[in-house]
């Protein structure tokens, strides 16, 4: 059994609490993610997918709830140290290829910054060296260094947001809806980059976006978001073909494929949060349906799950 | 949709390898954000002429006085009011020293018997215009120097803070500013004029009291829109410390911002002396200023023009130049112009 | 079946800071009569000058038509007046474009923004507009019309925005509808709603739709016919299940293998390297050759013209001619055509060919 690198347990992002226009971006959401693994996150617009990946790299401090890094607690009070080598274990990606680089910075000192941060090099030549090197990487090459952003297209920025966070050594990427700015040609680009990077490397990723093709592709598990809540999670394979969460076949049966045979038939579900007719009282949480296969829902729910997912075995 | 197949030579349809790597070379020179703003800033021929003539008054502001036969503060009231006199154009019939006198034109070099020449003519009190006028630009451009340093260090530091620390401070640092905005500088001049004698401290001590607010307000919402930017958030997870965001990716991504700020503040400034010192709440005789030269002039405007002409020329050009270069270097900096 | 629109060798250039950039180099399409096509490309492509073209709606001080003609009902777009193209849009011919929040006028109540155009083309009556207004609105199924045609954009979510701009773009029951990525902001499930809506008014409505977008899902979707678009050309032109089962452009066998299927589990992606051509100075010869593992010598030199593959189905690329060598499209290409009667590789009866 893979051990884990993250427990996230029981997350709240809530802002402007207490008030009336009190918006609760992540409501009570507990996962694992296992070393090695590629957890997908996806949702729709305002589910909390984004909310989530960045509230686990502090980019805003958590209502409530833990996030458990590596058996340490990353929320707690940290000296500044603790918060450097914590840094260095988790980098993130970010969405927007034309606002994730600093458009005055030469490429050289974009990707050498968390070099500079963290006193990784000594000299200029070995931080040239370094940052060279992982140019290479990423599939660009050493002239690239003296130039600036804007000089890039969409696909070749990412790649660099990429060689940024690789600077560092972390374990683990959060990436953050990390092609969806870009055209369908060079999303495959930067995801097979990212596939190689994670077995080159042994990293851990959790990819969060919209695209459930590209998701399904690159992932191991999928969970699935719905208004701040984690509605279902399981390995890929089980997600695409065995959805249970309503809400996930509805999202599913949206997805249009580039296949005309199967767009003529394919027929659209629609989800009503009121199908699950929840009755006071009943507790609603995250049930395991079959092995490995979450569903939030309430126990007479599941147990009209588990039947479905066995007759269908 | 031509149906024609024609004939190709022979060897047209090998198969030929691509090298990949070739696709992603970028072909264009590369070039930093200000070299390409300098580049976009030399094709608009206002801004260009603007720079030469600012260039042109800033150095004649101290080199005029030097080079000029006469001094500025000597009174020789046997040539006062004369026209302006300079040696070879008098040959042309302009600047030959001819004035009207008495609904006539008269050489009034000639009929004072003043022998020396004076480029800018004379004053009331006989003091040469030339080293006058150009002492008074002096005057000017340290003020406008002085705004500029004013409203660069209190205005983006105030703006900065407010901005990027958000939340209570900001709300108290934004409170005193809308104080401030509401006190027109004039009125703090004149309750100056209280407890100081006018003059140039006074002017310094009243911009320093409100005449960055404009630029602090700008700052403020550059700064609030840059620090949420992702190459911000970058930096922050890679564990940039606050100083280091500020100084390295804020900064330099405002600056721009800043400048074309400071180019309009300045005008506003000289203007701004220039207006108290002719209404006598600026900068006292003897001292010239282009405003205390431009209040001399005006009362003899029907008779003496020059006295006017000149400082009002050179008050105008600045202006305009300033204003000019302003909006080229806005065009130039704007990033949203991408070629 | 009727040609509502035809553009012709149309060639257009942005005269920019840097120099000439030819965003079209040498279009040709026709628009059928209720029919839906769908052009794809990626960015810089041209699909959207394309149709910014077709509505005339360029800076005219820095774009500039060098060749070609778009007919419509007779006339030349390209040579008509801005007040006569004013006649034009909004009545024969509607847009709608990507992001339902910037589209919106946030000043104007939705329903002044219905009428503007039934009061600017058709001479009615305001209560009579506002009574198309409110049908309209029903049309695109937004709930209680009557009461909502009073209420400000920013009352609305993305998804119904976009209803409201559908509804204003079919005011006047254009006989050409361009949507430039009406779907591309929206979730996938608003986007489904959307997509069904338009099916759906395009059959009530019966006029010609023009569909923008990248996504080849949604083209599947919709569209009747595609047109691929590729460093300011069309690259390749058919039906959608001739696109889809049967392509013939390395381009278009690029877009379709790097996008991974829900149903087969793959190793690696197919993904075209290199980024799209500078339009500054395009390259001699066929753009895409750069990028792709099936250039030929020729395709260094000279541009393509169109081959034939059938009486709907055309592609430029030097690979259809006679003399050309025959390749092996990618996997998952192949795995396509095997379902596809007429394509090299149907598995079925005895394979079909060209």
């Amino acid at each position: 059994m893979a051990e884990k690198l993250l427990e996230i347990r029981n997350l709240k992002q809530y802002f402007n609490q207490g008030k009336p226009n009190e918006v609760r971006a992540v409501d009570d959401v507990s996962f694992d993610i296992y070393k090695g693994e590629t957890l997908g996150l996806v949702g729709e617009s305002g589910c909390g997918k984004s909310t989530t990946g960045r509230t686990i790299i502090r980019l805003y401090n958590a209502t409530d709830g833990q996030v458990i890094y590596d058996g340490v607690d990353v929320h707690d009070k940290k000296s500044k140290k603790d918060l450097k080598t914590f840094n260095r274990k988790m980098q993130m990606i970010f969405q927007d290829p034309y606002a994730s680089l600093n458009p005055r910075m030469k490429v050289l000192d974009i990707i050498a910054e968390g070099l500079d941060i963290h006193g990784l090099v000594k000299n200029p030549k070995e931080r040239k060296e370094r940052v060279v090197e992982l140019l290479e990487t990423v599939g660009l090459n050493r002239e690239h260094a003296d130039r600036y952003a804007h000089e890039f297209s969409g696909g070749q920025r990412q790649r660099l947001g990429i060689a940024r966070a690789l600077a560092v050594e972390p374990e683990f990427i959060i990436a953050d809806e990390p092609i969806s700015a870009l055209d369908v040609s060079i999303q495959a680009q930067v995801v097979n980059l990212l596939k190689e990077l994670q077995e080159e490397k042994g990293l851990t990723y959790l990819f969060i976006a919209h695209d459930l093709s590209m998701v399904k592709y690159i992932s191991d598990r999928i969970g699935v978001m719905y208004f701040g809540k984690l509605v279902e999670l399981a390995p890929a394979e089980d997600l695409y073909n065995n959805p249970l969460h309503p809400y996930t076949q509805s999202l599913l049966s949206a997805i249009p494929l580039p296949d005309p045979n199967y767009e003529r038939t394919r027929v659209r579900k629609s989800y009503d949060p009121s199908v699950h007719n929840y009755q006071d009282g009943e507790e609603i949480a995250m049930r395991e349906i079959t092995p490995g296969h979450f569903v939030f829902c309430s126990e007479k729910e599941s147990e009209s799950l588990k039947a479905i997912s066995n007759s269908r075995l | 949709m031509s149906q024609d197949i024609k004939k190709l030579p022979a060897g047209s349809f090998e198969r030929v390898h691509i090298d990949s790597t070739q696709a992603e070379r970028i072909s264009k020179p590369s070039m930093s954000f200000w070299q390409d703003a300098w580049l976009r800033i030399r094709k608009n021929k206002a801004a260009i002429v603007s720079m030469f003539i600012l260039a042109f008054i800033v150095i004649m502001a101290f080199v005029g006085p030097m080079i000029s036969p006469h001094d500025a503060d000597t009174q020789t009231i046997t040539h006062a009011n004369l026209p302006p006199k300079v040696p070879g154009l008098e040959k042309l019939g302009i600047f030959d020293g001819v004035g009207t006198l008495g609904g006539k034109e008269v050489d009034l070099y000639e009929m004072k018997k003043v022998d020396t020449y004076y480029w800018f003519g004379t004053d009331g009190l006989g003091r040469d215009m030339f080293s006058r006028v150009w002492e008074g630009t002096q005057i000017s451009l340290f003020i406008a120097f002085m705004a500029a340093l004013i409203d660069m260090v209190i205005g983006v530091a105030y703006g900065g803070i407010s901005g990027y620390y958000g939340g209570r401070v900001d709300d108290i640092l934004q409170r005193i500013v809308e104080i401030l905005y509401g006190i027109p500088t004039l009125v703090i001049v004149i309750l100056m004029s209280l407890f100081m004698e006018p003059g140039i401290t006074a002017i310094i001590i009243a911009i320093t009291i409100t005449g960055w607010v404009g630029m602090s307000r700008i700052v403020r919402g550059q700064v609030l829109k840059f620090k949420n930017q992702e190459f911000v958030l970058a930096s922050r997870t890679l564990g940039a410390s606050n100083g280091r965001i500020i100084v390295k990716h804020i900064l330099p991504n405002i600056l721009g911002i800043i400048i074309i700020n400071t180019m309009f503040t300045i005008p506003g400034a000289i203007f701004f002396e220039a207006f108290l010192s002719f209404i006598g709440l600026g900068l006292q005789p003897p001292n010239a200023s282009l405003g205390t030269l431009i209040n001399d002039g005006y009362k003899m405007i029907k008779f003496q023009p020059h006295i006017l002409l000149y400082p009002s020329l050179i008050l105008s050009l600045l202006m305009i130049a300033f204003n000019l270069l302003g909006d080229g270097l806005r065009d130039a900096l704007d990033p949203k112009m991408k070629d | 079946m009727e040609k509502i629109l035809e553009v012709k060798d149309l060639e257009l250039s942005f005269h920019t800071f840097a120099g000439e950039v030819k965003a079209i180099r040498g279009v040709n399409f026709d628009l059928l009569k209720g029919e839906t096509l769908a052009i794809v490309g990626e960015s810089g492509s041209g699909k959207s000058v394309t149709t910014k073209a077709i509505m005339r709606l360029l800076p005219e001080s820095s774009s500039e038509f060098k060749n070609g003609q778009i007919l419509f009902n007779g006339k030349d777009l390209t040579k008509l007046t801005d007040k006569e193209m004013q006649k034009i849009r909004g009545k024969d011919i509607s847009m709608i474009f990507q992001d339902p929040m910037t589209s919106l006028n946030p000043t104007m109540t939705i329903g002044n923004q219905i009428m503007e155009p039934i009061l600017k083309h058709r001479k009615v009556s305001k209560s009579e507009a506002r009574k198309v207004a409110v049908d309209l609105l029903r049309l695109v199924g937004l709930p209680k019309p009557e009461a909502r045609i009073k209420q400000y954009p920013h009352q609305f979510s993305g998804g119904q925005r976009q209803r409201i701009v559908i509804a204003i773009a079919l005011a006047c029951n254009p006989q050409i509808l361009i949507a430039d990525e009406p779907t591309t902001a929206l979730d996938v499930t608003i986007q489904a709603q959307i997509l069904e809506l338009m099916k759906d008014l395009q059959k009530k409505i019966d006029t010609s739709i023009i569909f923008i977008t990248h996504d080849l899902g949604v083209v599947a979707n919709v569209a009747d016919r595609v047109a691929v678009m590729y460093g300011g050309k069309i690259v390749e032109i058919g039906t959608v299940d001739e696109i889809f089962y049967n392509p013939q452009h390395p381009y278009t066998w690029g877009l379709l293998s790097s996008m991974p299927s829900l149903d087969t589990a793959e190793e690696k992606l197919y993904a075209i390297p290199g980024t799209p051509p500078d339009l500054l100075s395009p390259p001699k010869g066929d753009a895409f050759a750069l990028r792709s593992d099936y250039a030929l010598k020729i395709d260094l030199e000279e541009a393509p013209p169109f081959f034939k593959v059938s009486d709907t189905h055309y592609a430029a690329t030097w690979l259809l001619h006679p003399d050309a060598p025959q390749v092996e499209p990618p996997l998952a290409i192949v795995e396509r055509m095997k379902k596809y009667p007429g394509s090299r590789y149907y598995e079925g009866t005895k394979g079909g060919s060209y």
